[in-house]
């Protein structure tokens, strides 16, 4: 704690610096003074860079350290391919909430990044500027509110609606929660695609028009692809969000430990598997150690489904 | 740019034409569709929300104490803490994730090493928000031992904001077009300079986005705030001790939703996220504002 | 300058931080003064929260801060030492299902809580025995009319296991038996809160609450006949009750100690507690 407000301490004291020494007078080496605070400014940003990481690993530490406890009494074979989870009779089979994490964040980014792609061109090329500049606020909005409000609204208006569209008699499942997560990684993702298509500059637009193409090609033709990788890290960050989202899929997921063979099955994913559970269960049991193995998992899941992406991605720019 | 109409006669005009034609229309159709099916639903979700709680809010509600038994408690000290722990959070988040956010996109080498810090980034983006109260606790409750604190909550907010605010403060200034910053360079301008005087003023509207994002995310949060700073409040308003517990709006929200006794709890749960929808949409509005202004000034000159 | 403003509102917050921090930590100049963490089961928070208050008003001078997560974080925290008092729904002095004792805890009884099973507004049945709660929760019977309802799916809600609920419903209300953990027709919900919307909200739906969240949107059933009211939970007809237990390491001192009998004062038990709809402790015999 103590070395977080240092450093943001050490940052704006950097910044205040900067703005005096205009001001000041020539007492030392300007040069000297600039070449100073261009290093120490550098030096503060990469140990920023390095904080960012050093959390991360605190917590990848924290996890595996007790979830690396689950081994001395389940062996990994039955964590990673059992779809038997049921604690109170020592069955710690995690397959069920894997396979779930991963269904659910491939529907929800199914339904989530084609629509959310529309959005942003729709944002960025086509609305008049008045409207844009009403739109875009309102789209963040949907971000700040919170996702208890999205589980309650998901459980009391999208189930029944649910229910009543497909004649299942629950409506808990893999649709409902995509559906509510995709409402909620939306503006992410569409407001972050924004403003990187935003960003590409007018004069291609103007060139590919100039060209005589239409509205349509220059669109896929040049402004998507000139804004790619913006949008891969707004579908990157959007997946995350999506993979780690608890409170609200929660409400409408169903919870029960079983493999869905359908959209509308109840079933449980690595999140609201822990969320449901860690708060319940003895400090020192193995079924505790399970949960965190699953934080553990969950965390490698997402990193290994980044370094993925970056990677499909490369090799897509050089192919 | 949106005033750019493709040109219909076009003097390269092929067999292909009548197809990109009908192509450009589904496809404007489509996007428009979309736009306002958009529109349409996040004013029917904001209506939903706001209409409930809206016209039954009053002053008293907004800076009340909470009430377990009798109708007609308030929200005062948790609306209180929200601010605070988001102020602190931002406070503590902002230059460290900017910092960070520049270190990316305007030091780094493009090496191995990068690439492995972004991953972390996007990484810790991914964490779940639980995930940060459990690892809250272990610094705070644990480690530390001081309780469940305003402190606490803020902190553990402010890592889980860092690694969005890095990456769009990365993403921004990347999108500066270098012709600026070679233009910043050729004057003589050093490094830093050239950060503060030309990128960071350039790329400031995407970091506000970025910020807004963040700030919305942390006002809504409340399972890291439940682990690290409590379900209670002190008690009174404008209560600054960073040692008290530090129940948000958002918080009493899950908790008047969860477990609350009171006769009234669904009213004080929709009038709560009414609040709470109301202050995100300010927050934006007053991060904005001055860009407004800059862009007006920056125009008329 | 576009910066001008932002840099400015970052001195002022930071100002502004720095004033907050410098304010001292309240000195202490009452009889009465320390810290109290409570953390535990979520059914006893309202009430918690109610005995915090009162107990702040009388002695300014104590810190209260409580939490909740669920019933086993009570004695939990406790034994690890970040939480003074652990609220939870069962005496975790001693085995239950599911859960080993607590060595070296002490419980403090501070309210009866009755549970009631409660189904959904469109199920014609009004009674349930034991037998067939039992079989309805361990998922034997699956449709409305083998308990003399209509031809309908039973859609099974239950609560996450370690619920203080969920334990006092298994032992007190299916005398043990396990509950289903898997079937089409079957989920798990968070809270109290959850559990009523899922009830209110889904058609064919049987549930289990506190008897204090049922509201006139669902039905709660009558147990061998017996309908779930506090005169009935008074008189011992109606059994499916428990108590709600403060656990401290030890017996408690200074201001926990205050606190608690505060909470069993009857002043807080004939007042408060029963305006919160819990029974007083003194009224069970």
């Amino acid at each position: 704690m103590l070395e977080v407000s240092a450093t943001a301490n050490r940052q704006a004291a950097s910044e205040l610096g900067t703005s005096l020494k205009t001001s000041s007078g020539s007492t030392f080496g300007r040069r000297a003074r600039l070449a100073f605070y261009n290093k120490s400014f550098k030096l503060i940003c990469i140990a920023c860079a390095v904080f960012v990481c050093i959390i991360l690993f605190s917590i990848l530490f924290l996890m595996g350290r007790t979830g690396i406890l689950t081994f001395q009494h389940v062996s990994p074979a039955e964590f990673f391919f059992s779809t038997e989870w049921v604690p109170e009779n020592e069955q710690y089979g995690g397959l069920v909430f894997i396979f779930g994490t991963f269904a659910l964040t491939a529907l929800t980014m199914l339904i989530a990044m084609p629509l959310s792609i529309l959005i942003a061109v729709f944002l960025a090329e086509m609305t008049p500027g008045w409207l844009r500049t009403m739109l875009r606020p309102v789209l963040d909005l949907l971000v700040g509110i919170p996702s208890v409000v999205y589980g309650f609204l998901g459980m009391t208006l999208l189930i029944p609606l649910l229910r009543d569209v497909t004649g299942t008699t629950m409506g808990d499942g893999l649709l409902a929660a995509a559906i509510v997560l995709t409402i909620m990684v939306l503006p992410t993702i569409s407001r972050i695609s924004d403003d990187a298509i935003t960003a590409v500059p007018k004069k291609y637009r103007d060139a590919s028009y100039a060209l005589g193409a239409t509205r349509f090609h220059t669109i896929f033709r040049v402004v998507l692809p000139a804004a790619k990788s913006g949008m891969m890290y707004a579908g990157i960050l959007g997946m995350a969000r999506a993979i780690g989202e608890t409170m609200a899929v929660v409400m409408v997921i169903g919870n029960t430990p079983q493999l869905a063979d359908s959209l509308f099955k109840p079933t449980s994913v690595l999140t609201s598997n822990i969320v449901m559970q860690i708060a319940n269960v003895p400090f020192d049991s193995t079924w505790n150690y399970a949960l965190y193995l699953m934080g553990f998992l969950l965390l490698i899941i997402s990193l290994v489904m980044i370094v993925l992406i970056r990677f499909i991605q490369r090799k897509g720019v050089r192919g | 740019m949106s005033t750019n109409q493709p040109t219909v006669n076009n003097p390269f005009a092929s067999s292909r034409k009548n197809g990109n034609r009908i192509k450009n229309v589904l496809f404007t159709t489509l996007v428009w569709g979309v736009g306002i099916c958009t529109i349409i639903f996040i004013i029917g979700l904001l209506f939903l929300i706001l209409e409930k709680g809206m016209p039954k809010l009053s002053f008293d509600f907004l800076i009340g104490i909470p009430d377990e038994i009798m109708e007609g408690g308030g929200i005062g000290p948790a609306l209180f803490n929200s601010f605070y722990v988001l102020i602190i959070s931002l406070i503590i988040s902002i230059p460290l994730g900017m910092a960070a956010g520049i270190y990316l996109s305007e030091f780094a080498p493009d090496n191995k090493f990068i690439g492995f810090i972004r991953i972390c980034v996007e990484g810790l983006a991914s964490v779940p928000s639980i995930i940060f109260g459990l690892f809250g606790i272990v610094i705070f409750v644990e480690t530390f031992d001081i309780g469940l604190t305003i402190i606490g909550g803020a902190v553990s907010l402010a890592f889980l904001n860092l690694p969005v605010l890095t990456r769009v403060t990365e993403e921004a200034m990347r999108a500066v077009p270098q012709e600026m910053k070679h233009a910043s360079f050729a004057l003589g301008g050093t490094h830093l300079q050239t950060i503060r005087r030309v990128l960071i003023p350039v790329a400031l509207n995407g970091i506000i986005t970025g910020i807004c994002l963040v700030a919305g995310r942390a006002f809504g949060e409340s399972a890291v705030i439940i682990l690290t700073a409590g379900v209670t409040t002190s008690g009174e308003m404008w209560d600054f001790n960073l040692f008290s517990p530090g129940e948000t709006l958002a918080v009493h929200l899950w908790y008047v939703q969860s477990e609350a006794i009171v006769p009234d709890a669904t009213e004080i749960a929709e009038k709560a996220a009414a609040v709470l929808v109301f202050i995100v949409l300010l927050i934006n509005l007053v991060f904005r504002i001055p860009l407004w202004m800059n862009n007006r000034k920056m125009s008329t000159k | 300058m576009k910066m001008k403003w932002f840099k400015t509102l970052a001195f002022t917050t930071l100002a502004l931080a720095v004033m907050a921090t410098a304010i001292p930590v309240a000195s202490a100049a009452s009889k009465l003064s320390g810290k109290i963490v409570i953390n535990g089961s979520s059914a006893l928070l309202p009430l918690t929260l109610q005995a915090a208050k009162e107990f702040k008003k009388a002695n300014p001078k104590v810190k209260i801060s409580a939490s909740a997560a669920g019933s086993i974080t009570g004695p939990q925290s406790v034994r690890k030492g970040i939480a003074d008092i652990g609220a939870v729904d069962w005496d975790a002095s001693t085995d239950v299902p599911g859960f080993k004792k607590f060595e070296g805890q002490v419980a403090h009884k501070v309210a009866v809580i009755p549970f009631a099973a409660v189904v959904n507004k469109n199920v014609g049945v009004d009674n349930l025995t034991t037998k067939q709660l039992q079989d309805i929760f361990s998922g034997k019977v699956k449709n409305w009319k083998d308990v003399g309802g209509s031809d309908a799916a039973i859609v099974v809600v239950n609560r996450a296991f370690g619920s203080g609920t969920r334990v006092n419903f298994q032992i007190k209300a299916l005398n043990g038996t396990d509950f289903m953990s898997k079937g089409d027709n079957y989920k798990e919900v968070k809270s109290s809160g959850d559990m009523k919307t899922a009830v209110e909200t889904t058609p064919n739906a049987i549930g289990y609450i506190d008897l204090v969240y049922v509201t006139s949107k669902m039905k709660a059933l009558k147990i061998n006949d017996v309908a779930p009211t506090e005169a009935n939970v008074i008189n011992g007809k109606y059994k499916v009750w428990g108590y709600g237990y403060y656990m401290t390491k030890g017996q408690p001192t200074g201001a926990v100690k205050a606190f608690i009998q505060y909470v069993q004062s009857k002043e807080f038990q004939n007042g408060s507690l029963k305006k919160l709809k819990f029974i007083p402790i003194s009224a069970m015999k």
